[in-house]
Formats: C-alpha cells, sequence, structure tokens
C-alpha cells in the first residue's frame, strides 16, 4: 500500500488521522491511551504472538478483536481498547498465561488486575512466555543472530543453536534488556561460583555514557569496542530514540590544526603497574587492587556503587594498605611519590566509614607534609587505623587447611618494635607509584624538552621558573613535571596560566639580542648546524643552499657558532673579537 | 522434442486416440486398467502389474495393452483392474491377489467371460452417485504420459486462454463460475485472482501462483490422488492462471510424504515442459511461465498459506498476522495467488465446458454475490468406520446419508452409525441428526464443522467421542506453531482437561472451562489453525454432551474407548473356549480349557484390546 | 565426525546455492546421515550465509528432521484419524512391547525407531504401518513380532505379504 495515504480513525471516541498502515497501539500511545502488552517493543518489528494487546474494531455492523501492535487501522474504524468483550478476552488470555508462567511477577499482576489470580488450568511452572522478544532484538536489532527458536508447538522455546554457548553471543545484554519476565538476565562477574574465573570490570557498563561527571563538554561518547552497532552492524537504538538526532554512527575521528602562540603541557602522569612486583601478588590474587582501581570503586556511580565489596560479592573484614609501591625503592623509581600517604590516610578513613572492615596501614615514613595534613594524620590514628611502620616483603595467600583459610596474609617486619609480623586481611590496596608517561620522550622530541633523571620534564629552574622550559612559549604543569598532589598542581597551573595571560597582555615578546647569524656569504650549506641546534631554530633555504638562523626560535646558544666548519655562524654580541676585547679590558684593568 | 504451437495440440490429440482406439483391425482389442495410486500399490498392486505384463507378453494373440493409471478410488478393494474388451462393458475386478490375474487374464481377456467372483458388483453403489470434474481422467489414462492427457481434452483449456482470452476475461469466467477454494476457507478463487492481478499492476510487482499440495488433514488424501493420477490438470489450472493473474514464476508446496505423487509431478513438469507448455514463450503465444517443486518436510500448519509462504523462502513455516492479505503482500512480499490442487485442477474444465455449465452443479446462486452458494463438485476421501473407503467426488449439496450410507454402503459389521467428522482436525462432529444435511461451505460452517479440504471420517458406537476431541486436540498440540498464546497454551490446557476426563478424574466445571478456552481461541489466535481449533472439542459438547457428562459424572466411557473407563469382560454363553484371545494375550491375563468360557484376570489386563479384536464370537465385551 | 565437504557441495550445487531451498537442502542431509549431524549444519551456515539459530530453528521445526541418530529400520505408524479409529493404538502398544522401546525412542542397537507419522493418505487400509519404504496395511497386533522378526533376521518381504488377508475388523 503507499504510504502516503492518509486515513481517520477513532480510538476510544477519540478521531485520529495518520498514515495508512500505521499499528493501532501507535496511534493510542499518540492519544495517551494504554494498551497491555507483552510482546510488543518499538524496536523491533510487531509479532503478535502475547495477544494481549487485542482491542475490539467496529466497521459498520462488523465487529471482531484484532492485535493492537500488528493490525493496520483502516479509514472510519472504530476502535474500543476496553470494552467489556475486550476485558474477558485478555482476561482468559492472562488465565492462561498464568498457567504457564504461574510464578512470574508481571504476569501475575497483570492477570491480577484483571481479576485473575488463580487458574483452572495445568500449571507448567515456566518462567519463558515465548513472546520472543530476545530473539527478535538479537536478530533484528543486535544482528548478532546468537539466540533463536527450537522446536514446535507446546515445545517450541528460546534457546541458543545446539543448546550449547553461542559463538554468535556479543554478550551485548540486549536480550536481557527487553525480557519481560525476567528470564533472561545478565549474571554480574562478582557473582561467579568459586573456581571460575574471574575479571574484576572496570569498563564502562554501557557502550554509550558521559565520560566523567565533569566531563568537558558533558555529552555522552560511545565505546566502538562496546557498541553494538560497530560489531554487527545493527542496534542504532540511540539514534531512535534521540529525539535532537545528534547521534551519528559514522563520525570518524580527525586531526584538527590549531595556530597557537604559546602552550602548556599538562599530561599527568602513569600509574606503575605493580604487576612486576610479583610479591604483592597483583594479577594473581583476587581481592588485591591497585588505589586507582580503589578510587573507582569508591565512587557512588562506580561498579559497586560505592559499596567496598570483594570479589565474590562479600564486604571484606580486614584490608591492608601498602604504602611507597614501586616508589623509594631502588629496583623501580627511587623518588617518592608524594601523594600516597596521604591518599591512603583517606582511603582509611572512607573505608571507616563505609564498613566495619579493620584496618592496616604499612608505611615507610609519613609524609604528611602539607598544610593540614599531620593533623589529618592524627585524626586517623584516633579513628583506630593501625598503622605498621615497614616495607612489605610479599602478599601471600594463607595455606586452606590453617585458620585464615581464603585470607591473604601481609608479611612485613615492624621496623617500630623489630619484630617480622603476618597480617591475615580480606583485601589489599596497593599504593602504586607515580610514572612519567610512557611517551613522555616523544612529547620531549616535538618541544624539544628536558627530562630529569626520574622522567619526569624538566622546568627552566627549579626554584626560580618552575613552570617554563627551556623553549620559549611551553610551559609545563602537574604531574607530568613531577609527582605532586592536586594543591600543588593548583598552584603551578595557574602560575604558569598568569604568565601565559601576560604574555599575551603584553602583545610582543622580547628575544635576548644575543642570537646566533649565519652570514649567507660564507656559508657553504653543509647543514651541519641543523642537526645540532637544540632548538630548530636553523632552516636550510633550498633555493639559495644556505642555512638561515629563525631568530624567533635562537636561543642564542652557540653550540651552531662552535661547530660552523666554514666560520660562517656567529652569535651577535658574543662574536669572538667581542669576547677578546672583554677578556682583554678585563685583563688590563687588574694590570 | 519440438515445441508445441497451439494447432499442434488437436493432431497429438488425434493421434493418440487412434493409437489407442481398441478394435479388430487395430493393433489392440483389450485394455488393462491397472490402479497404481499409494492406496492400490500398498495393498499390492505392483505384483498385479507384473503378474498381467508377463501375461500380455506371453500371449500377443490377446492384442492387449495395459494402461498405468493412479488412483482407482475405491481404496477399500484395491487392488483394482479394470478391464475393457471389444464387445464387452468394461469390468471392475477388485480385491485381487496375484494367483486370481491368471484367471482373469485367460477367462476374460482371452476368452471374453467375466470372472464374476472377483468382479465389483454392477449394483455396488459406490460410484453410482458420484460425478467427475476433477477425477475427469480416473482410469483414462497414465499420469506418466502427457500426450494420454491431451487425448482426453487436456491443455486445451490453456490453449483457449492463450488464443482467444483475455486474462480479464479468464477471471470472469471463474469468477462467474463460483468457484470456491477447495483447500477448506472456501474463498472464491475468482476474487483472489483478481485482487493479486490488481496488487501486482498497482504496484508493478511480479506475482506469483502457488499450489498448495500440503495435504495435512489426517483422513485426507484427495490432493495425494489428483497429482499421482492426473497431475498435468493441476499443472493446466496453475498456467492458466498465472496468465490471468500475470505471473511468470509458479510453485508447488508438496508433503515430503508423498514420494509417488512428487516422482509423477516432476515427471509430469518435465514432460510439459519438454512439449512447451512450461517455460518460454508456451504453445507459441508468448507467455512464458515455469514451476517449480518445494518439498514439506512435516508440519501440519503449512497448510495455512503465510506459514507454507515462510516455508517457500526457507524458514520455519510459522504463519503471520494475515491483516494483510497474501494476495497483496506474499511469497517474498509479493502479490501471491495460494490455491488448493483441487482448486487449480477445477480450472480446466471450467474454462473448456464454460461457467455456465459448471453452475448448474452444486448449490446456491452466486450471479450477483460469490458467497452465495457452493458450486460445482467436492473430492472427499471417506474412511473410517465405513464399508466402502475410497475417495470419492460428488456434487456439493448432496446429503451426508447419500455420502455414507449410498456411496459409502454403510457401517460395518452391523454396528450403528454415531458420528462423521469433516473438515479435518479443526472441522467438527456431526450427529446423526444432521444426516440429511446437505454438502456445502456454508451449511457445515453453520452447523459447527466446516469443509476443511475433503476429510470425512465415519465413526460407529464404538468410538468414544471425548477420546475423539482429545485426539484431534492432540493432533493440533503436536502440529501448532507454538507462536501465539491463546492456540498454544489454550491447547495444552484443553488437551489436560480432556486428558483427565478420559482418565476419569475431570470434574464438573470441566466443560466449562472447555467452552471458555474455545471462546478465547476462536476469537483471537493469530491464524486459522488456532482459531478453529477448537472445533472438534465445541462440536462434540454440542452434540454429545451427554458422553462427557457420562465420562465425568458415571466415570465411564460408554463407546470402551477409554482404558480406565471400562473393564474387559468375557461373557461365558457366547465364549466357545477357542483359546485364540488366551494365546495371543500379551500378558497371560486370560486363561481357561478349551472349550471352556475362559476368565480375564484384571489385575494383568492391560486392556490392550488384542483379544476384543481376534474374537469371532463376540464374546468379550468391554463394561 | 568428519565433514565430507564433497558430498555437502554436491547436495548445494544441486540446489544452486539457494537459501530458499534450505528445506530442501536439510532433507537431503538427513536422508544421506539419517540425521542432521551439528558439524553439518554449521558448514551449511557458512556456504549459505544464514545464520546458524535460523537454520537450527528450520532443523526442529519440522518433522523430517532429527537431530539425533535414527536406526536402521525407521518404523512409522500412521495415526491419521482413520488408522486411530481403527486401532493404531493397540498397534503401537504391540509394537513398543515387541520393540522394548516408546514411541519416538531408537533401540541400543540402532536397529530400530519407532515413530508416529500423521496420515500416510491410506486411510482405506488403515491401520497401517511403514517399515521404511514398506508400506503394511490393515495391520493387527498379533502379527507385530512376526513381522519384527522378519526384519531382525534381515529377510526381506516381497509385496504380497506385506498386506495381510485380515478383513476389516476394527
Amino acid at each position: 500500500m503507499d504510504g502516503k495515504k492518509m486515513v481517520t480513525v477513532k480510538i476510544d471516541g477519540h478521531e485520529i488521522q495518520t498514515e495508512r498502515g500505521t499499528p493501532i497501539i501507535k496511534l493510542a500511545a499518540k492519544l495517551g491511551i494504554y494498551i497491555p502488552t507483552l510482546c510488543h517493543n518499538d524496536f523491533v518489528e510487531p509479532y503478535g504472538s502475547c495477544r494481549v494487546c487485542s482491542v475490539e474494531m467496529r466497521r459498520g455492523k462488523r465487529k471482531r478483536l484484532v492485535t493492537a501492535c500488528n493490525y493496520p487501522a483502516q479509514d472510519g474504524e472504530e476502535i474500543y481498547t476496553d470494552t467489556e468483550w475486550v476485558r474477558e478476552n485478555r482476561k482468559l488470555i492472562l488465565e492462561l498465561l498464568l498457567a504457564r508462567c504461574p510464578e512470574v511477577p508481571i504476569i501475575k499482576e497483570m492477570a491480577a488486575a484483571y481479576g485473575v489470580t488463580e487458574t483452572r488450568f495445568e500449571k507448567l511452572y515456566s518462567d519463558c512466555i515465548n513472546c520472543g522478544l530476545c530473539v527478535r532484538i538479537c536478530s533484528e536489532v543486535v544482528g548478532a543472530n546468537a539466540i533463536g527458536w527450537a522446536g514446535r508447538g507446546v515445545n517450541r522455546e528460546v534457546t541458543t543453536p545446539f543448546e550449547i554457548d553461542s559463538q554468535a553471543c556479543i554478550g551485548c545484554g540486549a536480550c536481557a534488556a527487553v525480557c519481560p519476565t525476567g528470564r533472561i538476565h545478565i549474571e554480574p562477574l562478582w557473582a561467579l561460583k568459586e573456581g571460575e574465573p574471574r575479571e574484576f570490570t572496570l569498563g564502562p557498563a554501557s557502550a554509550i555514557y558521559i565520560p566523567t561527571y565533569q566531563a568537558v563538554p558533558k555529552v555522552p561518547v560511545i565505546d566502538p569496542t562496546a557498541c553494538i552497532h560497530f560489531k554487527t552492524g545493527g542496534c542504532k537504538i540511540c539514534e531512535h530514540v534521540c529525539e535532537p538526532k545528534a547521534i551519528d554512527h559514522n563520525q570518524e575521528e580527525r586531526w584538527e590544526e590549531f595556530e597557537v602562540g604559546q602552550i602548556l603541557l599538562t599530561t599527568g602522569y602513569e600509574l606503575f603497574n605493580p604487576v612486576v612486583m610479583k610479591q604483592y601478588g597483583y594479577g594473581r590474587f583476587d581481592d588485591v587492587y591497585t588505589s586507582l582501581e580503589m578510587e573507582y570503586m569508591f565512587n557512588a556511580s562506580g561498579p559497586t556503587n560505592g559499596r567496598i565489596l570483594m570479589k565474590n560479592g562479600q564486604e571484606p573484614r580486614s584490608i591492608g594498605i601498602v604504602h611507597c609501591v614501586g616508589s623509594r625503592d631502588v629496583n623501580y623509581h627511587p623518588y617518592c611519590s608524594r601523594i600516597c600517604c596521604m591518599y591512603a590516610l583517606k582511603f582509611a578513613h572512607l573505608i571507616r566509614d563505609r564498613s566495619e572492615a579493620k584496618i592496616y596501614q604499612f608505611y615507610i615514613d609519613m609524609r604528611a607534609f602539607g598544610k593540614g595534613y599531620e593533623e589529618f594524620f592524627t585524626r586517623i590514628l584516633d579513628e583506630g587505623v593501625n598503622v605498621i611502620r615497614g616495607r612489605v616483603a610479599e602478599v601471600v595467600k594463607a595455606s586452606p587447611d590453617k585458620a585464615n583459610d581464603g585470607k591473604l596474609l601481609i608479611r612485613c617486619e615492624d621496623t617500630l618494635v623489630h619484630r617480622f609480623r603476618e597480617i591475615p586481611v580480606d583485601m589489599v590496596i596497593l599504593c602504586s607509584a607515580i610514572e612519567p608517561q610512557r611517551d613522555a620522550d616523544r612529547l620531549q622530541r616535538l618541544f624539544s624538552l628536558s627530562r630529569s633523571p626520574d622522567g619526569f620534564f624538566l622546568e627552566k629552574h627549579p626554584k626560580l621558573d618552575p613552570t617554563a622550559t627551556p623553549t620559549d612559549g611551553v610551559y609545563i604543569a602537574g604531574c607530568c613535571q613531577g609527582p605532586k598532589d592536586i594543591p600543588d598542581t593548583v598552584a603551578q597551573a595557574s602560575s604558569a596560566a598568569a604568565r601565559i595571560l601576560a604574555n599575551i597582555a603584553r602583545g610582543v615578546v622580547e628575544v635576548a639580542p644575543i642570537l646566533a647569524y649565519i652570514d649567507p656569504e660564507i656559508c657553504a650549506g653543509c647543514r651541519l648546524c641543523l642537526q645540532l641546534c637544540p632548538y630548530g631554530a636553523i632552516e636550510y633555504l633550498e633555493d639559495k643552499g644556505i642555512s638561515q638562523v629563525n631568530e624567533a626560535l635562537c636561543k642564542g646558544c652557540g653550540t651552531c657558532v662552535s661547530s660552523c666548519p666554514s666560520g660562517a655562524s656567529t652569535q651577535r654580541h658574543f662574536r669572538d673579537d667581542q669576547i677578546w676585547a672583554e677578556i682583554e679590558g678585563l685583563l688590563l684593568d687588574r694590570r | 522434442m519440438k515445441k508445441l504451437k497451439v494447432e499442434d495440440l488437436s493432431k497429438i490429440k488425434e493421434k493418440r486416440i487412434k493409437e489407442r482406439q481398441l478394435s479388430e483391425a487395430g493393433p489392440y482389442r483389450a485394455r488393462i486398467v491397472v490402479h497404481l495410486g499409494t492406496c492400490g500399490l500398498s495393498a499390492g498392486a505392483q505384483s498385479i502389474l507384473e503378474t498381467f505384463e508377463s501375461l500380455v507378453a506371453q500371449h500377443p494373440e490377446a492384442k492387449a495393452y495395459i494402461l498405468k493409471c493412479g488412483c482407482g478410488g475405491f481404496c477399500a478393494r484395491e487392488p483394482m483392474v479394470q478391464i475393457e474388451t471389444l464387445g464387452l462393458e468394461p469390468v471392475i475386478y477388485v480385491d485381487l491377489k496375484p494367483k486370481d490375474v491368471k484367471t482373469i487374464f485367460e477367462e476374460h481377456v482371452l476368452k471374453g467371460s467375466i470372472v464374476e467372483a472377483k468382479r465389483l458388483s454392477p449394483e455396488e453403489s459406490f460410484f453410482a452417485r458420484q460425478q467427475f470434474l476433477v477425477l475427469r481422467n480416473r482410469g483414462k489414462i497414465d499420469p506418466e504420459n502427457i500426450e494420454d492427457y491431451i487425448a482426453q481434452d487436456g491443455y486445451m483449456a490453456l490453449a483457449k486462454v492463450l488464443t482467444s482470452m483475455s486474462p480479464e476475461q479468464v477471471i470472469a469466467e471463474v469468477k462467474a463460475s463460483g468457484l470456491r477454494g477447495r483447500g477448506g476457507g472456501g474463498f472464491p478463487t475468482g476474487i483472489k485472482w483478481e485482487t493479486c492481478r490488481h496488487a501486482g499492476e498497482e504496484r508493478k510487482e511480479e506475482r506469483f501462483v502457488i499450489c498448495n499440495a500440503d495435504e495435512g488433514d489426517p483422513g485426507a488424501y484427495m490432493d495425494r490422488s489428483i497429482i499421482e493420477s492426473d497431475p498435468h490438470s493441476v499443472i493446466e489450472g496453475m498456467i492458466i492462471g498465472a496468465y490471468a493473474i500475470g505471473s511468470r514464476q509458479g510453485y508447488v508446496y508438496i508433503r515430503k510424504e508423498y514420494p509417488i505423487a512428487l516422482e509423477k509431478l516432476n515427471i509430469a513438469l518435465a514432460q510439459a515442459r519438454e512439449y512447451g507448455l512450461l517455460g518460454d514463450n508456451i504453445l507459441g503465444t508468448g507467455f512464458s511461465f515455469d514451476i517449480e517443486v518445494h518439498r514439506g518436510a512435516g508440519a501440519f500448519v503449512c497448510g495455512e498459506s503465510t506459514a507454507l509462504m515462510a516455508s517457500l523462502e526457507g524458514r520455519a513455516g510459522i504463519p503471520r498476522a494475515k491483516y494483510i492479505h497474501t494476495v497483496e503482500y506474499g511469497l517474498w512480499n509479493k502479490p501471491s495467488c495460494l490455491n488448493n490442487v483441487e482448486t487449480w485442477a477445477n480450472i480446466p474444465i471450467i474454462i473448456n465446458k464454460g461457467a455456465d455449465w459448471f453452475t448448474q452443479i452444486g448449490t446456491g446462486d452466486v450471479t450477483n454475490n460469490p458467497w452465495g452458494g457452493s458450486k460445482g463438485t467436492k473430492v472427499f476421501s471417506l474412511t473410517g468406520k465405513v464399508k466402502n473407503t475410497g475417495l470419492i467426488e460428488v456434487p456439493m449439496g448432496i446429503t451426508l446419508r447419500e455420502i455414507i450410507f449410498e456411496i459409502g454402503g454403510g457401517i460395518p459389521n452391523g454396528k450403528k452409525f454415531k458420528t462423521v467428522q469433516t473438515g479435518g482436525p479443526s472441522g467438527g462432529f456431526l450427529p446423526e441428526t444432521l444426516l440429511d444435511l446437505p454438502v456445502d461451505f456454508d451449511s457445515l460452517t453453520e452447523a459447527g464443522s466446516m469443509m476443511g479440504s475433503g476429510g470425512m471420517i465415519v465413526g460407529d458406537e464404538d468410538t468414544c467421542m471425548v477420546d475423539m476431541a482429545k485426539y484431534f486436540i492432540n493432533f493440533l498440540l503436536e502440529e501448532s506453531c507454538g507462536k501465539c498464546v491463546p492456540c498454544r497454551e489454550g491447547l495444552r490446557a484443553m488437551h489436560s482437561i480432556l486428558e483427565r476426563i478420559t482418565k476419569g478424574q475431570g470434574k464438573e466445571e470441566d466443560i466449562e472451562a472447555l467452552q471458555d478456552l474455545s471462546k478465547v481461541m476462536i476469537q483471537s489466535s493469530l491464524c486459522a489453525l488456532g482459531q478453529s481449533a477448537p472445533n472438534p472439542v465445541l462440536t462434540s459438547i454440542r452434540y454429545f454432551r451427554e458422553e462427557y457428562e457420562a465420562h465425568i459424572q458415571k466415570k465411564k466411557c460408554p463407546a470402551g474407548v477409554c482404558p480406565d473407563l471400562y473393564e474387559m469382560t468375557i461373557i461365558p454363553e457366547l465364549c466357545s473356549g477357542c483359546m485364540v484371545c488366551a494365546r495371543y494375550c500379551p500378558t497371560k491375563a486370560i486363561s481357561g480349557e478349551k472349550q471352556k468360557p475362559h476368565q480375564i484376570d484384571r489385575s494383568k489386563c492391560i486392556k490392550c484390546n488384542v483379544c476384543y479384536s481376534l474374537c469371532k464370537f463376540n464374546a468379550i465385551k468391554k463394561i | 565426525m568428519e565433514v565430507n565437504t564433497e558430498l555437502i557441495e554436491k547436495i548445494l550445487k544441486k540446489w544452486q546455492y539457494r537459501k530458499d531451498f534450505l528445506i530442501e537442502i536439510l532433507q537431503d542431509i538427513q536422508d544421506e546421515y539419517h540425521y542432521l549431524p551439528r558439524l553439518v549444519l554449521m558448514e551449511i551456515s557458512r556456504y549459505l550465509e544464514i545464520p546458524l539459530n535460523q537454520i537450527y530453528e528450520v532443523a526442529t521445526y519440522y518433522k523430517a528432521f532429527s537431530l539425533e541418530p535414527k536406526g536402521k529400520f525407521q518404523i512409522s505408524i500412521c495415526k491419521g484419524t482413520a488408522c486411530h479409529v481403527r486401532g493404531a493404538a493397540t498397534v503401537q502398544g504391540a509394537l513398543e512391547r515387541e520393540l522394548g522401546i516408546k514411541l519416538g525412542e531408537t533401540d541400543k542397537n540402532l536397529e530400530f525407531t519407532l515413530e508416529a507419522v500423521r496420515c500416510l493418505g491410506c486411510c482405506g487400509l488403515a491401520p497401517v504401518i511403514t517399515i521404511n519404504q514398506d508400506v503394511f496395511g490393515k495391520v493387527e497386533a498379533n502379527e507385530i513380532p512376526r513381522i519384527i522378526e522378519k526384519y531382525r533376521k534381515g529377510q526381506t518381504i516381497t509385496a504380497s505379504t506385506k498386506v495381510t488377508s485380515g478383513g476389516s475388523r476394527p
């Protein structure tokens, strides 16, 4: 039929005009009339299996029951959604469904709404009504075709092919989401049975999400590794429900170029991966977490809604917090990561706040150097947190036959009492070191920066100019320069911003007059200086066959001057003869 | 073989008639018609044929030839042979064994004297009341020989349509004939064709014609028999339909359980292609059409049009809502015209003889209202507790009594008639009081049953109505696709209620529950299977309520069918002590000495009924 | 199980690799293997690019298909209406006792499979059973042991002995 033809129908007395072929249920929804249904969902084709949505259709003298989900309204028809006949019919259907699924809440509720609390028919005690929503969403929307039908008649059921784990399943959970009876559910990973492989999921719970609560711009992103559309080419439900039509699955990452005068590097840090410290058991034992994973667990929007849970879903009764994992350790990083002591104390406070668990802190030195930090430490001690001074030697699993069955044992030397300690705990938190970003060297070359031996970017001057770098117009702030906590980071970043704003306000850049100059008459175009210039300030002019100094970039270091084989490169105001003259002048005075 | 032109048809016809004519001067003076339908073959017709073949070869002086025909229709008396010789009326021999063949050949074919012992009595009323339109070529053609069909005016209707009628004229003729779908629905065929043509023209879509040969009704085998015996009539009907609708592609959906029909159909299609009656440029008229065969894989619901089309598309045969008809959106969402085998087979004769001739047969008046009557004949398979089981063709409007007692010869073994079930599992049971009901679409529907595809099953006094209802519900339960709730769950609930009634655990309110279930199934099932499924239950309650009550209240099965509701007993006065029952009793529950009345140990009896069926003295009774 | 790709390709080629012939293809495979092996179905799914869940649905929907191996002799009891009326249940009981299996089962030696079919269309000969391609009409329960014994011994039964001489007693 042609979609353009308009028809007028009446639903419960309300007249509505629509395109021919529109199912009644859609029209009723527009009018705000509720029609109960179990097998219909806007995202899949109408199926008409539950028949609960049957309504009365009258045309002239004819009347019959039709299913609202797929009956295309015809011109001049009157639809009644709640007549005696409709109710009677619905009641019998629900009585039949109640016989099939006597224990499914939604069926019990719907049946009760029509006065059916007991069924006369033989009970089946199934929890599936064969509405097929799961199968249809899996094939029509998701496109995975992982589940399907088997058998026919009373034996028809939803299953995976051959009733074995389907290789086609992408674990999207769409089937569970649409299942009206709750027969299909996605098993939470931490509720798996003993002995099965476990995984603490830290990935996003859904493929489309707002990255963080403070995200800028605050719009959702789609994770292409989790999005069904990028796996099967189907779904796109988000596109259907997004009224402003803001979702475009064809969008791709792209490079944008900006012309700027100054750059502030705040590339941050990376967390040391403690898996290499085998003695701490990270990655080997359940319930050994890094500090960042714990932050995620503490988060009210995190995977456990802020509850502190072990992988078996139970609350831990004791927790050990291990400081200096990878820091202050000649094998890994000799420096102090500066923030761990304080966040470890914060963890203790949060745990104390949310659970009954006993807390043990294992530290080397308690570095509570900031404003109010020492007071916080004292408060934590008052809250009854156990602190043990000593580097943890290892974390092991208690042998099953012992009293501490299943627990983790933290072994260390308590240096204050000079005793070896073995503390049984349920959970271990490793305060991992702060490390430079692994691609810091790439950034270093790009911006002609230097790095200190620990790998962090080197500032221009440790005391007098801690935010600038040797490259003019390039500033650094935060942990890319070295481990620091939030107040320090904010202070440094504000200072850098002030420096940048000052330059902008001035509008011009002052350059020191001591610059290199290459005499075009003498330059032979050997390009030796090009490779040596640490600031990339020399360019080669192809047409003239000589090298030239970019005076805005030159720092006057003199490297090119000393290396120029033909003596074409000289330092302005710093020429050999000038130096000699200065020396002679000095010597003359002495004389 | 050169592709035929229109004018070649009559030449072939003349040649073939001449070849096969019986005459003293000609090559043949005797014709032996052997019926080789599935029924006949399973009754042993193959060895009858082989015996005749060797006799004909041994006696060239007999100048006899064998015509290997399809179904003879009189299934109860197969193997069946008809012998025509010069100077004698055609004689039908029935219940043949290979040893009878020699006598018949020597006596009848060679000497010209009829063997009365094996002859079907001329007074036998089986064929008397029948009228052959669809089965017009029964006993006249070899289904594997297209020229035999052409000799019986085959493909003449096609030639007529292609040369002298426009598609609209063909549709008008079919409409005027009042032909209604023989698959069960009784939808006027002409209207179907017209809507299909119209939908295709409007959307400029290709159209399909489909032949439904998925005859799933238990107790019905008309379609199988027609395809086995006269496949070309179906093919010709389809080509004419395709021309009228404007289709280039046809499909036959046939049950896998019918291997012989499938074989004959494929042979016929190949021959039709060879003769230029299928394929490109049919009979040189520029019209092109071909037919593809799909085998069904065993699903009753595939007789439903949307399920059949899903199956043709290679999917599970599950019906969809028919708010939009298949003539508009059918196979591959294109206009599709689906008709049953018998409907297609009616087309050539309607075209040949005209709508006016056709409307003289049957009931009602269809001049202005296509639903106004039932025209033509209907083929039924008459089975069950009736003497003359077989395939019959009767004019619409004949009464049930005429069919059962005249054609069918009444109930065997002196039992009493109880019920006749028409319309397959979705039909209903009709009682003795309705025996004078004229058989047409509307009267049967009114009585709570339906025409269906033409199964007609007779039950005698030994038939338990509750058991029969349970049997059909069980059948439908297994055959329901399981998609919609009323059908799937309703049948399950019905079955469990009937099960408990037949076990003697029925409750007073069960009858009402069954009626409630019927109501919801009829008004809100998705397809015709569910909508008509309660018919056996409803009609058995309507006409035989007292039997339900006997099961529920007295805990007795009056017909002695439901094992929990009767006991086996031996009536000492009738028992001759022949020991047959004791010998065959699987549980050794019967004991007794020779020539003295036997006894049944009821604790051992499993009611297998072996003794009951073996006793020649009616001494075993169920109480 | 080894998948005979040559055989599969032969069957697929016969049906022109057409998706709408899936049911025909599966019937041919059923005829070859006497059931539908899982690995073969997976192969078909790959060849025809039909998702496995759809093939599984078709394979479990139609009566003609089986996912379990069947016996050498397939015994089908017609449970059409005419046969039901004329005592198919009695014959079924006799067969079950004789073979020691229930309807729908296959015996341990993979020798006999007992199944019900919906009307073989020989209602005039009711009750009817078929053993592979052989049809037995007007069967009576007490003949069952004799018939089964012949198949057990591997004798072939000629057409004339197939149909018993019994009359039309119920």
